[in-house]
């Protein structure tokens, strides 16, 4: 437990900053769609250009290779530049990309990493469906060895950026005979392959941002096999990425932000009914108090990921606590700032789309695990109880 | 600024060493048994814990200590909290801080004896564990240290954790502002907190792995594992909090907003889940025999000195206000 002082880190600061305020782009972002994709692949690229693509990636790979701590550092300022999150990059950039660096072969390698860092190629991860959701597992999706092809057919859902999506990251059974974690394999497969239909899904926040993916005897080379036949399974589970809890940190910065702007709103907003702030109704201020320390929380769990970070080469299910603590408070904040603020939060549209940040705030509850998942995880990985009932 | 929150190896020394000593003389079960009440097995400590450095810890060198920091006091404080020592061991090492030049050394050597007191809504101190006290470690809004003789008669009551023991008198003059050192105690209150709320993580962990009921551990059925689980997150949360405020303390202008934060989290953290393990524990934990009533008691007793809820709430809001 120390103050890390190292001038370098203060003079990488420097450069992050100033780099990001010459960069970020100051046109708004289209919400959704195919012109939300061309705006993030412009930004990849500008990022490319200055050498700032793949923070986290290795070296060796065309990524910038930073330490845990410089990734630190590079999420703070890209959150206080308000540059736009990786969105319909971050499939590539976090999960397939740091997948290929581990397990694919040379000739994938070669052929998508500079094309994700150069923005050129977006994915979409094929991994939940209708029936196998928080039991992935059970997924049904079969594909059958053709010669040299797998024939692919079945149906992928909650599909995000699937839209436009270059790649898709795709878990299929290839051998339904076999236990169930075993007949699993992980493919690359190319969304513009004759037999793929993308029908996009509307959230409950109103926009299409994910999609459900239909497969009509898919033909898929077998090259594109990552990891061997029937050995997806620990491609899929193995992959954690190089971010070690940094990924998120801008969404953290953010949830700061929401805190802080609801306070300097409650203290000057007037309750018709009392004539006074709602600062001034102790119970208002009190559920403030609590935000308040709970985003110092968030921060300080992150702090400890990170630091953890710094000294495993494998994270471990710790990261569970501050994506499930993110997740419970992404919905809390946002709740408070829908409850408090009268009827005119409830109003969409605008610069601060309030009721948007709401109802998108859902989603960090249930995506990549939801909140009983996480628990189930920490309960059974991190505190070692014993398991639940599983299929086998 | 960045901080690194895992401990150093001399920080880990430090907290096995202090732990180590602690789990072999005061397993919390000792407090089931009358003649662990009244810190009487602490009292017997005291040379020991004196000799461990216990006493200094967080002094500066030209103070007379080892040149040890908050971390290290921190972390010394979280073990005290594991075990449920009595509040006048953490009361002895806060009060070095308060102590001028001429009574510090019998603080750090242990000859001079001191104890929490809370200032209560009434104008009226709570003393606790201070029988054998010299010094009352008196604690509002702010902090200070006065003889025990300095108020008028202590008169004994009966306190809710009956592991103590509780004297009231009249307090003899006004508190002091809040300032750093109120702060700093504050956060070291916070970090026994964390430990109480770790351990009461850990037993429930321990009774829900092993208690079997419908012919399995009761720990494999969501509803009790999902309760162990958002008890090591807020444990976590707070232990969290708790150590970046000992890094940061006296290099942010946001230190008290910070600590009252750690406070919060802490005293929540230990009093949710003291409430749960009695819950995970079933018909047992609302037995005197089973421990984990006590951490509850006493989780109620460290959040409530010189403190409230609401207290830190304000305090963190403050700059708002």
């Amino acid at each position: 437990m120390k103050l890390i002082e190292e001038p370098s880190l203060d003079r990488f600061r420097e450069e992050c900053r100033a780099w990001l305020n010459d960069h970020v782009p100051r046109d708004p972002r289209p919400p959704e769609g195919l012109e939300l994709r061309a705006y993030d692949m412009a930004w990849q690229r500008i990022q490319y250009e200055g050498g700032w693509a793949g923070v986290s990636w290795p070296k060796e790979f065309g990524g910038r290779g930073l330490s845990v701590l410089e990734q630190l550092i590079w999420h703070e300022e890209y959150a206080r530049a308000h540059a736009p999150t990786s969105a319909s990059m971050f499939v590539a950039l976090s999960h397939a990309g740091p997948t290929l660096i581990v397990q694919g072969s040379d000739a994938q390698k070669a052929k998508h990493l500079p094309a994700i860092l150069k923005g050129e190629e977006t994915w979409c991860q094929g991994f939940s469906e209708p029936g196998a959701g928080s039991d992935l597992a059970a997924l049904k999706t079969r594909a059958v060895v053709d010669g040299d092809h797998l024939v692919v057919s079945g149906t992928k859902i909650w599909t995000s950026y699937a839209q436009g999506a270059d790649y898709q990251e795709l878990l299929v059974r290839t051998d339904p005979d076999l236990p169930r974690h075993k007949g699993i394999s992980w493919v690359i497969c190319d969304m513009s392959l004759p037999g793929i239909e993308v029908r996009p899904i509307t959230t409950m926040s109103g926009y299409a941002h994910f999609a459900q993916v239909f497969y009509d005897e898919v033909r898929i080379p077998l090259s594109n096999l990552v990891g061997s036949l029937n050995g997806g399974w620990r491609v899929a589970i193995t992959t954690l990425g190089f971010e070690r809890g940094t990924g998120t940190i801008a969404h953290q910065i953010e949830l700061a932000n929401t805190v802080e702007r609801l306070i300097a709103t409650a203290k000057e907003m007037i309750d018709p009914v009392t004539g006074r702030t709602l600062f001034a109704d102790e119970a208002v201020a009190s559920r403030l108090a609590v935000l308040r320390a709970e985003v110092a929380a968030l921060r300080s769990l992150t702090v400890a990921s990170v630091s953890r970070g710094m000294r495993e080469d494998v994270p471990g299910a710790e990261g569970n606590i501050p994506a499930l603590y993110f997740g419970e408070l992404s919905r809390r904040v946002n709740g408070a700032v829908i409850e408090l603020l009268g009827p005119g939060a409830l109003t969409r549209g605008g610069a601060h789309d309030l009721p948007k940040a709401y109802l998108e705030s859902f989603k960090w509850a249930i995506g990549g695990g939801t909140s009983e998942i996480r628990r189930n995880t920490i309960g059974e990985r991190v505190l070692g109880l014993p398991k639940g009932p599983r299929a086998i | 600024m960045i901080v690194d929150l895992e401990p150093t190896d001399d920080q880990r020394l430090i907290a096995e060493s202090v732990g180590g000593l602690l789990a072999d003389a005061l397993p919390v079960a000792r407090l089931r048994e009358e003649s662990g009440h009244g810190a009487r097995p602490e009292t017997t400590l005291w040379t020991s814990l004196a000799e461990l450095g216990l006493f200094g810890m967080g002094l500066s060198e030209e103070q007379g200590g080892f040149g040890y920091g908050l971390p290290e006091e921190m972390l010394a404080a979280r073990e005290l909290g594991l075990v449920l020592a009595s509040p006048a061991v953490l009361a002895q090492m806060a009060a070095a801080h308060l102590a001028d030049d001429a009574l510090r050394p019998a603080i750090m050597s242990g000859e001079a004896r001191c104890a929490f007191a809370s200032l209560g809504f009434d104008g009226t101190a709570s003393l606790y564990d201070g029988d054998e006290a010299s010094h009352v470690l008196l604690l509002g809004d702010g902090a200070v240290l006065l003889p025990k003789d300095a108020f008028g008669d202590w008169e004994s009551a009966v306190p809710m954790d009956e592991t103590i023991t509780l004297a009231r008198a009249t307090v003899p003059a006004a508190l002091p502002a809040r300032d750093a050192i109120a702060d700093r105690i504050s956060l070291l209150i916070a970090a026994s907190m964390t430990g109480m709320a770790q351990a009461a993580t850990a037993m429930a962990v321990d009774y829900a792995g092993q208690r079997e009921q419908f012919g399995q551990p009761i720990g494999s059925f969501q509803a009790i594992k999902h309760s162990c689980a958002d008890m090591a997150v807020r444990a976590a949360a707070a232990d969290a909090q708790v150590r970046h405020c000992a890094i940061t303390f006296g290099r942010t202008p946001d230190d008290q907003r910070e600590i009252a934060a750690a406070r919060w989290l802490a005293g929540n953290a230990a009093i949710e889940n003291a409430k749960a393990n009695i819950q995970v524990h079933g018909g047992m934990g609302f037995t005197a025999e089973c421990d984990a009533h006590l951490f509850l008691k006493r989780a109620h007793l460290f959040a409530a000195l010189g403190s409230s809820r609401r207290d830190e709430e304000r305090r963190i809001v403050a700059d708002a206000a």
